[in-house]
């Protein structure tokens, strides 16, 4: 009886303690570690962050019209009853909807952290974990996916774009002799017609709206009169498992695969724009350092110049700002994932928000979302801090 | 023997070197006609203010120059490699590493910022020797941390690993010095590598290098801008200005028998310890005076507990009325931080400071309340950097005329700018540069225009914090001309806060030396320079790269006693 | 060969004019926004898209509005301009009289009520949208390009809503024809001529981007100038505030604004307001973050010690010399927002929560282009969204170039 309340309490409240046990672990290697002190504080400023955040969502979860009790009741109404009032109000009563906005904050923060629970979903009649389902991983992975495809889209061209911005498109040297100067300068405008044209393409990314790119490579697919690529699968391979009788189906895979470039493709494509102006500018300003010109007065040149100088110095905080990248990433996500017919998280985000106003829902969404960018932020400030002598000297100050 | 080989060697010559500047306002010519020749083991000082070619000079050999720098005909640069004359500016690709590293090498001025940060020292060193010398990896880790501990750096094995910024001021050119020497150069090529550290650690510095010049017999190119340093160093020397060479010769020849008027004036800025001035009779009476002053930072916040610095110790200190009193100490004495106390622009955690004289009472201390405006109008500051103490969004006109439009001293615009014309006129500002924005001025005549601002509202006390350590050499001797004029036609105090003792000894009357926040010593300029009774003061009167006669330069090197005759003989 | 040229005509400037000494922050901004060439470029399509823009009343032929719908007219294709043809050649410029078929239906059968006809009608090609875009093109009757004619009248700049007393109407506008309407971009479902429609559209969409953005500016400025000022623990409250701001994805919040702002009773103008500045209000985390950061190098520069030691008090340092120190920076930084503001309001707009029909915005024109019938019988349609890529990309690129130009006293030598 005992042994059985005592699991249930523990049941009740894993989330509490797994996050007390990190931070005191940390709390206690930092006494005198100062890089773990640096990660405790960091580590608290990420929970009180989140609560913030939390705050934030679940009041601006407030303005969209409808509560829990009359979406309740509605579907009562369709159900035959006939509703008055004050079961209205009795059932918001019952629901404690009837309590300020701050207390019902708070007991949401309170189940949140104890067990993680997101709340219950109204509209959907089920808890907000549940609905969820690994549709949250499922848009996860593709974000991540259109972020690494941004990135490599981005990083190569904006090296590309640095090396080239100050460059002439001629060839003036007197020391060159004339054929020398003519090849250089056909060198030289090649690389800076190159460069223009990547950053028109990379730059029509942003300009395309994601909806009518995805809507015209579906309409493509339509007058090519091949199937289009919405959803996750076709029909035929819906249905079939992953591991069938005959070993993995690769069939499986290639419809899979031949469905999610799409959303992929759209989402990273514009997020490319953005990147490739934040890795030119961060090369062009390492590049214009002391230190690159002190590598090439060594005899260091080439590839192995910009690779190893300004190229390398400029990764970190590159790096650092992966967290936020995502964020931008999955605020694109949900109209692509409307138009091309996905059910992963966003796509209910936006039903959530524009059709049936499911506060509880939307909030967890949002919420989990901003946890994954605080989470990402804690850990590359975490990385960055152990490996980048640069970050580790400012914020260990040593 | 010796001789006729040094005779026909010629290690570099550098031959009518042209180079233009593609800048906004078209061509500008940076380099004017050079000619420069360098021997085998020889020292080549070169000597020079900024904007006079001479970086630029050394950089071309390298092929290091900005992408905007045009090279003109008919120049040419010409290295003896391996019995073979080569025209270094019609090397190409791989070939360039002959320049970069092989046979030449550079050290620059700011080792902070010429390795990379993130990168470790010894990665950065090891890839260099596998460039040019194709040794191991373990082959050049081994030669590196040799090398670390010939250029005199303390636990060679765990510096050679660090990172640079963990490394001390001094440390880091030493471990410049090292990357420099790792692949053996012909010739090395030193870009004002001492003018960045404290005069002791310069002083050490500059032995260092003579020493290893006496080991391995390497040509060196020395650019300086400090005629004390070269005198220590070179075998000849070469004169630069506005891109062209003024005056060349043995470094005998030209420090003790110069015949271009420019030369002149730069000798002239070094102290003189055989005419430094006299001291007044009489000490006046103190026009403000310091008790017990100790200011106190927080470090930033790191670690549990706070830490805290302390700048100044509790100092007590008198400055007489109208005299100028230097104050010297090296980088971290606290210096700066006791002369902005002073002006109350540093936070006081005990002590006070008293003006005496004024109008209205001026006291504030550990607990008492500034009154900004009774201060701001006895005592103002100079600041060092003549670029970020000016607002770059203002007028000329408007940053002089601040202090009165700030306080509402002048009653109408017209009354505030014939005030700011007079200021001006007074500091040599041309009245019609005052529509100027600040942009358009050099170093020297932005010195003025902060000079002006801080004398528009007749205040009675300055302090000058370094305010020529950012400028050349002759408009350093300009502005302390005028800082001179200024005292004695309108009674200022000042007090010259710098690290530079030259400065020092010919500006001021007296002279505080102060080291990690406390005072060492105090004294008439004499009896600093002269006398100095404290160790550390001896120390740093000693550091002072002071003209040496050549006889003694000769016996410090012996190695160059060879080329010595050949100059002599051409 | 721009570059080129502009560095031909740069070497015979004369050098010893005194503008370079006496130019400030924004005239040292704009010459070494010059030699950006792919910059300028884009600079010359922006303007000339704003102008059109704001001027639309004057460049467009046909009043957008459903007044000056061509009903007769409806899903009609892009009318072409010819110079020459089989009747020869002419030097005005001329397009043809264009007429629609009109679909025969027999509606009085239909009013009989004979079901049969019904029938017949849907399942005939009459209500086909394909056939409705059948037009004839009658060549003997030319119809030839007028300039400054005569048109419906609109206020050219109108400050009425300033409060001023100024509303300066005309009725002239650049080209059009002499009978008839000229559609040179086709007309929609309504007979509204595309073209104008456009035309019109860019300035609603680049004005609802100004709000937004000086709403932004204005909540950015407070946030970073209070946090940046005061610091201390007012600096570290704001600052995770906004860093939690900061990590939310923003178009999913401007959603349930815009759904909060549906359920009000909003007139159009309103509406358009409300949403400009629910966008502007909430993006203030990026540069209120980095004002105050700028604040915060700023205010440990000398030069403004030297103002705190001439006597100036806070609030003249803050308004003589800290505020000037970053205007060129937030004009930047706002020029470089303009497409992501854009963005927004097409993102909302797709998702019918921004503004709606009967409106001109290019985010409502956008919308219309992902209706699978334009995509297949009206693609002139899509003369909005290649308005709009160009609009975007030219901010971007002009963007680009201001971002290396900007700050001239970076580079301290």
């Amino acid at each position: 009886m005992i042994a059985e309340s005592i699991s249930n309490f523990f049941a009740d409240s894993w989330l509490l303690w797994i996050l007390l046990s990190i931070g005191s672990l940390l709390w206690w290697s930092g006494r005198d570690s100062q890089y773990f002190n640096y990660v405790f504080n960091r580590f608290v400023l990420a929970l009180i962050t989140l609560l913030i955040v939390s705050g934030i969502v679940f009041s601006l979860m407030e303005v969209l019209p409808g509560d829990c009790a009359e979406k309740y009741i509605a579907y009562k109404n369709t159900q035959g009853e006939t509703i008055t009032q004050a079961d209205i109000d009795a059932e918001r009563a019952r629901m404690g909807l009837d309590q300020p906005l701050a207390i019902r904050w708070a007991s949401w923060v309170t189940d949140l952290t104890l067990r993680g629970d997101l709340g219950f979903s109204c509209a959907k009649r089920q808890s907000v974990n549940l609905a969820l389902g690994d549709r949250f991983w499922m848009s996860f992975m593709f974000c991540m996916a259109g972020l690494v495809f941004s990135y490599l889209i981005a990083v190569p061209f904006g090296i590309l774009s640095a090396f080239t911005i100050n460059k002439t498109w001629t060839d003036k040297n007197p020391q060159h002799s004339k054929t020398e100067r003519i090849i250089n300068s056909i060198g030289l405008s090649c690389q800076k017609v190159l460069d223009l044209v990547l950053r028109i393409v990379s730059y029509l990314g942003l300009a395309l709206p994601n909806f009518l790119l995805a809507l015209t490579i579906i309409l493509l697919y339509v007058f090519a009169g091949e199937s289009m690529p919405t959803g996750l699968y076709s029909d035929e391979w819906r249905n079939v498992p992953w591991f069938g009788t005959d070993g993995f189906s690769w069939g499986k895979l290639d419809d899979f695969l031949g469905h999610i470039w799409l959303p992929i493709f759209v989402i990273g494509w514009s997020a490319t724009a953005l990147q490739l102006q934040t890795v030119r500018a961060l090369v062009v300003d390492e590049s214009n350092k002391l230190y690159v010109d002190a590598a090439r007065a060594r005899g260091v040149d080439g590839v192995a110049l910009w690779a190893g100088y300004p190229v390398r110095h400029s990764i970190s905080p590159l790096f650092n700002s992966v967290g936020f990248d995502f964020q931008r990433v999955f605020n694109d996500l949900p109209i692509v994932a409307i138009v091309i017919g996905l059910t992963d998280a966003a796509a209910l985000l936006i039903e959530a928000l524009a059709m049936t106003n499911d506060q509880e829902l939307a909030a967890g969404i949002l919420f989990l979302v901003a946890l994954v960018v605080i989470s990402m932020n804690f850990f590359t400030d975490v990385v960055l801090a152990a490996i980048d002598p640069r970050v580790r000297k400012s914020v260990l100050g040593n | 023997m010796m001789i006729n080989q040094s005779m026909n060697n010629k290690l570099l010559e550098i031959r009518d070197l042209t180079i233009d500047f593609n800048t906004d306002e078209g061509l500008v010519r940076a380099v004017n006609n050079v000619n420069l020749t360098v021997r085998p083991g020889e020292v080549m000082g070169l000597v020079g203010e900024s904007g006079s070619g001479k970086s630029v000079t050394a950089k071309t050999i390298m092929r290091l120059t900005p992408g905007n720098a045009v090279i003109q005909h008919p120049s040419q640069i010409s290295l003896q490699h391996e019995n073979r004359d080569l025209n270094i500016l019609k090397l190409r690709g791989r070939d360039l590493r002959l320049v970069r590293g092989d046979a030449v090498s550079m050290i620059f001025q700011e080792p902070m910022a010429s390795f990379a940060p993130a990168l470790r020292i010894s990665d950065q060193m090891i890839q260099t020797m596998q460039i040019h010398l194709g040794y191991s990896k373990d082959q050049a880790r081994h030669r590196g941390i040799e090398l670390f501990e010939r250029v005199g750096i303390v636990d060679p094995e765990k510096r050679f690993d660090q990172y640079v910024f963990e490394l001390s001021g001094g440390m880091r050119q030493r471990a410049m010095i090292a990357m420099a020497l790792s692949t053996e150069p012909k010739l090395l090529i030193a870009d004002e590598p001492t003018t960045a550290l404290d005069v002791t650690i310069q002083a050490q510095v500059l032995d260092l290098m003579l020493e290893l010049r006496e080991q391995m017999g390497m040509a060196m190119i020395f650019i300086t801008h400090d005629l004390g340093v070269v005198s220590k160093i070179a075998d000849n020397v070469t004169v630069m200005k506005k891109g062209e060479v003024v005056e060349a010769g043995t470094a005998e020849r030209v420090l003790f028998r110069p015949e271009h008027s420019y030369t002149k004036r730069l000798l002239d800025a070094l102290p003189h310890l055989e005419d430094l001035p006299e001291a007044p009779k009489h000490t006046p009476d103190p026009l403000l005076s310091v008790k017990d002053l100790s200011i106190t930072y927080p470090l930033a916040g790191n670690g549990r507990k706070t830490e805290y610095f302390t700048a100044v110790k509790n100092i007590s200190l008198d400055l007489p009325e109208g005299q100028v009193i230097g104050l010297v100490g090296e980088s971290g004495s606290g210096k700066t931080t006791l002369g902005k106390a002073m002006l109350g622009a540093a936070p006081i955690s005990s002590g006070q400071v008293e003006y005496f004289h004024t109008k209205k009472e001026v006291k504030f201390g550990a607990g008492m309340k500034i009154k900004r405006k009774r201060l701001a109008q006895t005592a103002q500051l100079v600041f060092q950097d003549p670029y970020s103490s000016l607002n770059p969004r203002m007028t000329v006109r408007d940053i002089i005329a601040e202090p009165l439009e700030a306080m509402k001293i002048t009653k109408t615009r017209e009354e505030t700018d014939a005030r700011v014309i007079e200021v001006a006129k007074r500091c040599h500002i041309e009245v019609e540069h005052l529509r100027r924005f600040p942009h358009a001025f050099s170093g020297g005549q932005r010195q003025r225009i902060s000079i002006a601002r801080a004398l528009v509202c007749n205040p009675k006390f300055i302090v000058a914090d370094e305010s020529v350590a950012a400028l050349d050499v002759s408009i350093q001797a300009e502005i302390l001309k005028l800082l001179k004029e200024l005292k004695e036609e309108l009674g200022l105090t000042i007090l010259f806060i710098s690290h530079d003792l030259s400065v020092i000894a010919n500006l001021c009357d007296r002279v505080c030396v102060m080291k990690h926040g406390e005072f060492v010593e105090e004294g008439t300029v004499r009896e600093i320079f002269l006398e100095p009774k404290q160790a550390y003061t001896q120390k740093l009167i000693a550091s002072i790269p002071l003209l040496e006669a050549p006889d003694k330069t000769r016996l410090r090197t012996g190695a160059q006693v060879a080329a010595e005759p050949v100059m002599e003989s051409f | 060969m721009n570059a080129l040229l502009a560095r031909f005509g740069r070497k015979s400037k004369p050098k010893n004019d005194d503008s370079y000494y006496t130019a400030g922050q924004f005239a040292l901004i704009k010459a070494r926004f010059k030699r950006k060439t792919s910059g300028v470029v884009a600079a010359w399509i922006l303007g000339t898209l704003v102008l059109m823009g704001f001027f639309a009343p004057f460049f467009s032929p046909v009043d957008p509005t459903i007044r000056g719908a061509d009903a007769d007219y409806r899903r009609g294709a892009p009318q072409v301009l010819y110079f020459w043809d089989d009747n020869g050649f002419s030097l005005r410029p001329f397009t043809y009289t264009y007429t629609k078929e009109k679909p025969k239906l027999d509606l009085s059968a239909l009013a009989g009520g004979n079901l049969n006809a019904l029938d017949a009608l849907t399942s005939g090609n009459a209500l086909k949208a394909s056939s409705q875009n059948k037009f004839t093109v009658d060549k003997e009757q030319r119809r030839y390009i007028q300039f400054f004619v005569k048109g419906w009248e609109y206020s050219l700049i109108d400050l009425s809503v300033a409060g001023l007393d100024l509303d300066i109407r005309w009725d002239r506008h650049l080209f059009g024809v002499e009978q008839g309407q000229i559609h040179l971009m086709g007309t929609d479902e309504d007979g509204k001529d595309v073209f104008s429609r456009t035309l019109h559209a860019i300035w609603v969409t680049i004005s609802i981007a100004i709000v937004a953005l000086i709403v932004k500016l204005f909540t950015s400025l407070l946030v970073g100038g209070v946090s940046g000022y005061f610091g201390g623990r007012i600096d570290a409250i704001l600052m995770s505030i906004t860093e939690a701001v900061r990590v939310i994805p923003a178009i999913p919040i401007y959603l349930a604004c815009a759904v909060a702002l549906s359920q009000m009773d909003l007139t159009p103008i309103q509406r358009y307001f409300a949403i400009a500045v629910v966008i502007g209000a909430l993006d203030f985390a990026a540069l209120g973050r980095r004002l105050r950061t700028h604040i915060l190098t700023e205010r440990n520069q000398d030069y403004v010690l030297a103002a705190q030691l001439c006597g100036s008090g806070a609030g003249r340092i803050i308004w003589r010399h800290l505020i000037p120190s970053f205007t060129s920076y937030i004009i930047v930084d706002t020029l470089i927002n303009f497409p992501y503001v854009i963005l927004a309001e097409t993102s909302l707009s797709f998702l019918g929560l921004g503004l709606t029909e009967p409106v001109n915005s290019l985010g409502v024109l956008l919308q219309k282009a992902q209706d699978p019938d334009i995509q297949q019988n009206m693609i002139w349609q899509f003369f909005p969204v290649a308005v709009f890529v160009f609009l975007i990309m030219a901010f971007v690129f002009v963007g680009d170039a201001l971002r290396d130009a900007a700050d001239p006293y970076s580079e301290k030598k």
